[in-house]
């Protein structure tokens, strides 16, 4: 059948004009709708935010008003006296560091499953993401035998090696959606100019990829920070709790302590690094999801 | 040369594949080895009792519970962010302005960590005492809501389901939309050209090509809804309530539980078996139910 494309571009373009004058209505209402949606997610920055500079005597009577001055006293509580500054310490060296190991062994993998021409390429690629069906809260008993049998338990490098493994099916997921859509003229004219596997790896298909490996590490990165369940589970004493959990354990404990505006504080301060990584990298992170998860 | 590429690609593989099989796939097998055992976990003493952990489950009434929660948060929540995400995904692919900044927005909460959410609805919002809802109502007089305690044992499960939701419609807003983008305009042009109403559109063009994207996003969303711990576990403060317990905090408890230590560990591993087997029937049933064939296009 041929489609004559001119008539319908024009006939579009006629009826998107309609639209425009003749519903405008319709938009109002839309535009009403997302706004209504989109303030109840700005209320939650603002209470948060708002609260975390009150004090505990004022903080529910007045919980629309701004506060009466920027104090971070409440900041300061939190930080030293309560701790959050060493937990944030402990949340930025396990996060990061996981971060990096996880790209580090997730990336090669996945250019092996899906460019390498292995045998089992697609059993063992079926293998890896399984690992994603998996309740993570299976593996808490046994994990924490292994990891009590390498005197893991309790330690910041012992979490790291959780999260890191544990992070390997998604980030596997996400990088050979990245792998598979890169062209193999550049790898085969990679070969032809001499380079070995791993020039070709590291010099051709990294580059390629790294949109992939960008929005693999911030999803990484955000899962990780606030994550707080596995850390419940592997640490257990105060010293080596991450930010997260450290906030988590403030906010359970508060029927004996009623200090409300510290665990404003110290939710503010989980939010930030995340906050801030999305108002730079939104856009990049949503074109990556896309181009990732949707194959 | 090929046959040493494939020698190498072992090397590209070799240092995730020995932390998944020794920190991933070992505990998993070894979980469910240990969940046809009676263990407390300070003897070595492992007593084999076969299938008794599997039949105590069944007459276990904090189980049943925890599992009617696992299948309501996946059933219910998952309707609610599909079909809020539809009905997103059509707003903003009105063509009205500001598109990327909304569809942004409502993307936020989802990288907010979960116990701050609890946090924030737990505390500032739902709670009948210090929240803001309840005043809401009353400000807008709507009395049979604002009587209404949100964090009664009763409705908290309610609650949380609409927290979820909430956090998680924005994820897949954009898978959706990303779908839907793919879609060639020209069939709609086509469509209205023969006279077809936007609902019809939906049904015959949207959703029949958006399958392969939904099956990918109803999967993920299935396997997350199951594994999905840190929000309802923080929810209830210092323990949860039974009444938002699922089978990962059911498991979480009666292995770990630490006010009321219990450590019944090989009862715990059946509940995560069990677990397992939901998500395998789970995949297996939106596998058959969205079958069919894929549209080229």
């Amino acid at each position: 059948m041929n489609i004559d494309y001119d008539f319908l571009k024009s006939k579009a373009r006629e009826r998107q004009y309609m639209r425009v004058n003749k519903f405008s209505f319709r938009k109002l209402i839309i535009h009403a709708i997302l706004i209504i949606w989109c303030t109840s997610i700005g209320m939650l920055l603002y209470f948060m935010i708002t609260s975390s500079f009150k004090t505990n005597k004022t903080v529910f009577k007045q919980l629309w008003a701004l506060p009466e001055k920027l104090s971070i006293v409440n900041f300061a509580k939190a930080w030293s006296n309560l701790n959050f500054g060493r937990y944030t310490f402990n949340s930025v060296f396990v996060v990061i560091i996981s971060v990096i190991l996880i790209i580090v062994i997730s990336a090669p993998a996945s250019y092996a499953l899906t460019r390498m021409k292995m045998r089992f390429a697609q059993p063992m690629t079926f293998f890896y993401l399984a690992g994603m069906g998996i309740p993570i809260q299976l593996l808490f008993i046994p994990l924490f035998k292994i990891m009590a049998s390498l005197n893991l338990v309790n330690t910041l490098p012992g979490l790291i090696i959780v999260y890191t493994a544990l992070s390997i099916p998604f980030t596997v997921f996400l990088l050979t959606g990245f792998f598979i859509s890169i062209p193999s003229e550049l790898e085969d004219a990679a070969f032809i100019d001499g380079c070995n596997e791993f020039q070709a790896f590291f010099k051709v298909m990294v580059p390629m990829a790294t949109p992939g490996i960008v929005t693999a590490a911030i999803f990484n990165f955000i899962g990780l920070w606030n994550e707080y369940m596995l850390a419940l589970v592997f640490i257990t004493g105060n010293e080596n709790k991450t930010l997260s959990l450290g906030l988590y354990s403030l906010y359970s404990s508060l029927q004996y302590t009623s200090d409300w505006v510290s665990i404003f504080a110290g939710s503010v301060l989980v939010i930030i690094p995340t906050a801030i990584i999305f108002i730079i990298l939104s856009e990049k992170l949503i074109s990556g999801i896309t181009m990732g998860a949707i194959k | 040369m090929n046959k040493r590429r494939k020698y190498i690609a072992w090397i590209f593989l070799a240092p995730s594949l020995i932390l998944y099989l020794y920190f991933f796939v070992y505990p998993t097998i070894e979980a469910i080895r240990i969940s046809f055992y009676k263990w407390s976990g300070f003897t070595v003493n492992m007593e084999f009792i076969g299938f008794k952990n599997f039949s105590k489950l069944i007459s276990d009434d904090s189980f049943l519970a925890a599992l009617k929660n696992t299948l309501l948060l996946l059933v219910i929540g998952g309707i609610g962010i599909f079909l809020l995400a539809f009905i997103f995904a059509l707003l903003l692919g009105s063509g009205i302005k500001g598109k990327k900044l909304y569809r942004a927005v409502i993307f936020f909460p989802y990288i907010i960590a979960p116990v701050v959410h609890s946090i924030y609805w737990g505390l500032l919002v739902y709670n009948p005492r210090t929240g803001i809802l309840n005043q809401l109502f009353n400000l807008l007089n709507i009395e049979i809501l604002a009587k209404i305690s949100f964090t009664d044992i009763s409705h908290i499960f309610g609650s949380v389901l609409f927290v979820v939701i909430w956090v998680n419609v924005g994820f897949y807003l954009i898978l959706l939309m990303a779908g839907i983008e793919r879609i060639p305009p020209y069939l709609y042009e086509a469509a209205r050209i023969e006279g077809a109403t936007e609902l019809q559109m939906f049904f015959k063009i949207t959703l029949p090509l958006l399958r392969e994207v939904l099956v990918i996003a109803i999967i993920f969303w299935g396997i997350n809804a199951i594994k999905m711990f840190d929000l309802l576990y923080a929810f209830g403060g210092i323990l949860p309530p039974r009444s938002l317990w699922t089978n990962a905090i059911y498991l979480y408890i009666v292995g770990f539980g630490k006010r009321d230590p219990i450590f019944q560990l090989g009862y715990a591993s059946a509940i995560g078996v069990v677990t397992l087997l939901l998500v395998v029937i789970i995949a297996f049933i939106i596998r058959k139910l969205i079958r069919r064939e894929i549209y080229e296009y």
